[in-house]
């Protein structure tokens, strides 16, 4: 069980300074069995080539740094295991993101995403700490919990075929932390945040691929985010036109 | 020329702490501009990786006090934290905690909708609040989406700083390498905030990410600020084979239970200081008796891994519970460790966690720098004297950041800023720095050989437990790696994110906090709290109920000491 | 189609970066991406085949409607152009082309209610979302149900 079997990993370089556009470098790696692949490119980074970029800190599927795709598919690379691999590994940086050098991608866009979605509890009057903590239920809790397990990795970003297409697309990620804020009982944002999901590159560019959740390590289901968000969307546009929320925020 | 951007207030480090700072910078003078320098993109920062809980009394609490927690603290610190920064701790906490539920921190529910809490180590009674067990993780996105509201807070998101711009005895910013396009930029303000947490990467084996390289406590050391018990390392308990990632003491606080290779709760049938608390005593003590009984041969081996562990039972817990309050616990113990905790116990082992000591700064954060603050774990209060008691540093970034962050404030009012020109000098003599040091070739060196090598070394003399002359190698071995590291060649020339050479200065970071650490824990001739050493195993009030200190010089790190301020408590012999 | 790679400007930022960078890769279920170079058919492959063929599938909607248009113009303009409608849909081509379309909507329908789950809510008022097995086992049993039950209506079977 504790052999070391040697491995070809086939990393994707760029150095905007030399290279024209990306290219490959080929690695012969000595992995273990329990390793995962940021295993493999930490070896090749301290033992063979100091030369290779990646982003990386916690390894343990928490901090969301290692997004890469691997044989083609968005991974994160500290958790996805070696051995679920033949002998050639290839790995890229994540796709649908402008490449900085190597491995590591530009990520301005995804943080003005998640800034322009008002991803924080909006009142019409704030509340002193004399009032205490406000009271939630396991339930209400429950209700949006699943969607404020994102740990930002971007790899629904890397899966989805809009935020190919689509320059100005949210994207699954920022979609699922707003609709996160619209469900939390404690916030009254809704009908900002609405008129934001209802604006171009809002969740109705969504054409429900999937791709995002079939790929999140997090289990969050932005695409299920996504698809509720438009049902309320539209519900809320239409009782909106009956009768005026008062709770809401301007 | 280097890039020069001017703020009010500068803060170095992106985590719980230095976020919240920056809010309560911000809130206590809306017209300020304040700088955010974090080395990663802050939703990276370490703080996301705590996973049990954060310590405040409830409000409301019928069988709890702020007097018991306090208590609880300065028992825990082995009696060397300062009581007045404890009090003051405990009567913030809960509003701290309090205001991240109102920003939106979801908090774990009773059945009535008030926030629940849980038993920890150390604590008489549960007042550990929790989110699953991923406080870390929900404290850190509240705090950085909270952030988000304020335009005044600037953030230069993947800048290292490699040093602070001091002039006169005072601060005024700071030299932040722009990793992306490899060009210095110097980021004045005046007021600069640390909060760049701890340095457990200085340990081989360590529950710490690659980021926890003590910068902040090396860019303080480096400018003449003496860094304060840096001898006091925390090892946490219970640290998974091989990656020594950490499972939460709030497995122990739901009931989990060590066992030794006989399947002997040890902390129940042997003596080992913790009384009735057994697995929820204090986590010095707990990690010097999972290594006791490893050294009687009560400990099991792995295949393929290093050293020998105990056990944590998990499994009379029952899977309902486990999926409701562990969730975390079971994905890392199924991902990384092979186990699965419903069925089988986690094989563990103590795993460096956490550093009690940091800069010297007294409660505001100040340290002896004019204008130069550091909060959370980068600093030394001391709340945490000789040993922490868990789910207090989550609450202490919270209540300390805050607390920089108003004095710092107020600081960068009232002052005018000074003259510009020595401090652009210096940033621009780091830019040329970096630039020669890019690609350089000297002798045979590599980062990582060297880093390697410090590993080891301060493995063999600031373990659990230390001996003298192992400390005193230490000391030896880090100094020889100092020299070794003038000799390190690097191999990559480019400027576009090099993390090479992110890389090779963390590393320098890395000695000077271990020069510190090494240096401290020889002078401490008594085991108190973390520090366990084998040729003083008891402790001496008497000669050295003080706080270490290490400062810098050319010749070598000095010694010095000063006093613990003590308070209501007395301190006695530490049972429990 | 211009699914073949991600449009150069894909999440982009508002500001230039201060660097160059290489353009973004397409997802690599994508047909026309670059073969791997070690020959890795991506898993979302047939995932995202699934998706293109559920949008494509719009031409098929499409032309029923444009057909049934047909008919209802026939309707409005007397006996001679219904009846000549209704002999051109006994044309080969016409059934073949209702098959393929039948077969594919009711592949569009039983996917469209594999999905459906993740629309709705943890929570109805008071009540928790059921299963997701026993929505989409519901739904498509319904759809089978309603459909068999309107072809035996329709072909004569029953009343």
């Amino acid at each position: 069980m504790a052999e070391t079997q040697t491995k070809t990993i086939v990393v994707t370089r760029f150095d905007p300074d030399r290279d024209e556009a990306p290219r490959q470098q080929r690695y012969e790696v000595p992995v273990e069995p329990d390793w995962k692949i940021l295993d493999a490119l930490n070896y090749i980074k301290d033992e063979v080539d100091p030369t290779l970029s990646h982003r990386w800190s916690c390894r343990m599927a928490v901090c969301g740094s290692c997004g890469m795709n691997v044989n083609g598919e968005p991974k994160l690379t500290c958790k996805d295991p070696v051995t679920g691999y033949g002998d050639v590994i290839e790995v890229a940086p994540l796709a649908n993101f402008p490449v900085i050098r190597d491995l590591v991608t530009e990520m301005e866009g995804f943080m003005e995403r998640l800034q322009k979605v008002k991803p924080f509890i909006l009142r019409a009057k704030e509340l002193a700490v004399e009032a205490g903590p406000t009271r939630q239920s396991p339930a209400e809790l429950d209700d949006y919990r699943q969607f404020s397990m994102c740990i930002n990795c971007m790899l629904c970003y890397a899966a989805c075929p809009v935020v190919a297409n689509e320059p100005d697309f949210l994207g699954p990620a920022a979609i699922a932390l707003g609709h996160r804020y619209n469900l939390d009982t404690r916030d009254q944002g809704q009908g900002e945040r609405n008129e934001i999901f209802r604006d171009d590159g809002g969740i109705f560019s969504c054409s429900f691929a999937n791709e995002c959740s079939r790929v999140c390590p997090k289990h969050v289901d932005p695409a299920g985010a996504i698809q509720q968000a438009k049902l309320r969307n539209v519900i809320d546009w239409v009782t909106g036109l009956v009768r005026r929320r008062e709770e809401g925020v301007r | 020329m280097v890039d020069v951007v001017r703020h009010d207030v500068v803060i170095v480090g992106g985590g719980g702490a230095g976020l919240r700072a920056a809010i309560a910078a911000v809130e206590a003078d809306p017209t300020l501009s304040v700088a955010l320098v974090s080395k990663v993109y802050p939703m990276r920062s370490h703080t996301v990786s705590a996973e049990g809980g954060a310590a405040a009394v409830p409000p409301g609490a019928v069988d709890d006090s702020l007097e018991k927690h306090a208590y609880d603290t300065v028992k825990g610190s082995d009696f060397l934290g300062d009581q007045p920064v404890i009090q003051y701790f405990v009567e913030e906490a809960p509003k701290e905690l309090i205001r991240l539920e109102h920003w939106g921190c979801p908090w774990s529910r009773n059945a009535d909708g008030t926030v629940a809490t849980r038993p920890f180590g150390g604590m008489q009674t549960p007042r550990t609040w929790y989110a699953t067990d991923k406080v870390g993780f929900h404290m850190l996105h509240t705090l950085f989406q909270h952030s988000l509201r304020f335009p005044g807070i600037v953030r230069y998101d993947e800048h290292f700083v490699t040093k602070l711009l001091v002039d006169g005895g005072r601060c005024g910013g700071v030299a932040a390498l722009d990793v992306r396009t490899g060009e210095m930029r110097a980021v004045l303000g005046r007021a600069v905030i640390l909060t760049t947490g701890g340095a457990g990467k200085v340990w081989p084996f360590t529950t710490n990410g690659n980021i926890k390289t003590g910068d902040g406590m090396a860019l303080a050391y480096r400018e003449g600020v003496p860094l304060e018990d840096m001898e006091f390392v925390q090892y946490h308990p219970t640290g998974l084979p091989g990656t020594g990632i950490l499972i939460t003491e709030a497995a122990r606080g739901e009931g989990g239970t060590l066992l030794n290779s006989e399947g002997e709760r040890f902390l129940t049938t042997r003596d080992y200081g913790v009384g009735t608390k057994a697995e929820l005593g204090p986590r010095d003590m707990i990690s010097r008796a999972i290594l006791q009984e490893i050294e009687a041969g009560r400990g099991i081996s792995l295949p393929g891994k290093l050293g020998q562990y105990v056990q944590l039972d998990l499994r009379h817990l029952g899977r309902g519970k486990l999926e409701a309050r562990l969730p975390f616990v079971l994905e890392l113990s199924r991902t990384y460790a092979g186990v699965d905790p419903v069925e089988q116990p986690i094989p563990i082992r103590p795993v460096l966690h956490y550093m009690m000591g940091g800069v010297d700064v007294d409660i505001d954060g100040l340290t002896a720098i004019g204008g130069l603050y550091a909060a959370g774990e980068v600093a030394c209060v001391s709340l945490n004297g000789a040993n922490r008691l868990g789910s207090n540093s989550l609450t202490e970034c919270l209540v300390f950041g805050a607390r920089a962050g108003v004095h710092a404030s107020r600081l960068a009012k009232d002052t005018s800023a000074g003259g510009e020109a020595p401090l652009l000098e210096q940033a621009q003599a780091e830019g040329a720095r970096l630039d020669g040091l890019r690609g350089r070739k000297r002798g045979g060196e590599t980062v990582s050989g060297v880093r390697h090598a410090l590993n080891q070394a301060m493995e063999a003399g600031t373990g659990v437990y230390r001996e003298q002359a192992a400390m005193q190698k230490a000391v030896a071995d880090v100094a020889e790696l100092s020299r070794r590291y003038d000799d390190v060649s690097l191999s990559d020339t480019s400027k576009v994110f090099n993390t090479e050479l992110t890389a090779m200065l963390e590393l320098r970071n890395l000695l000077d906090v271990a020069e510190a650490v090494a240096t401290a824990a020889v002078n401490r001739k008594e085991s108190r709290g973390a520090h366990a050493c084998r040729d003083f195993p008891k402790r001496n009030d008497q000669d050295y109920l003080h706080h270490s200190l290490v400062s810098w010089s050319p010749s070598g790190p000095r010694f010095s000491t000063k006093p613990v301020a003590l308070g209501v408590w007395v301190p006695e012999e530490r049972k429990y | 189609m211009s699914h073949a790679r991600p449009r150069v400007d894909a999440m982009k930022s508002a500001r230039p970066g201060p660097t160059r960078t290489a353009p973004p890769r397409p997802p690599d279920g994508f047909p026309g991406a670059r073969a791997s170079a070690v020959g890795a058919v991506p898993p979302g492959r047939e995932k995202l085949r699934s998706y293109l063929a559920f949008g494509f599938g719009g031409f098929f909607l499409m032309s029923v409607s444009l057909l049934v248009l047909r008919a209802v113009w026939a309707l409005g303009n007397g006996e001679a152009a219904w009846s000549r409608v209704q002999a051109s849909l006994q044309n080969p081509i016409y059934v073949i082309f209702h098959a393929l379309a039948f077969v594919w909507l009711s592949w569009f329908v039983l996917r469209l209610f594999r999905l459906f789950p993740a629309t709705q809510p943890r929570r109805i008022g008071p009540l928790r979302r059921p299963p997701d097995a026993v929505l989409v086992g519901g739904l498509s049993a319904a759809f089978v149900g309603v459909t068999l039950a309107l072809a035996a209506i329709l072909s004569g079977a029953l009343g």
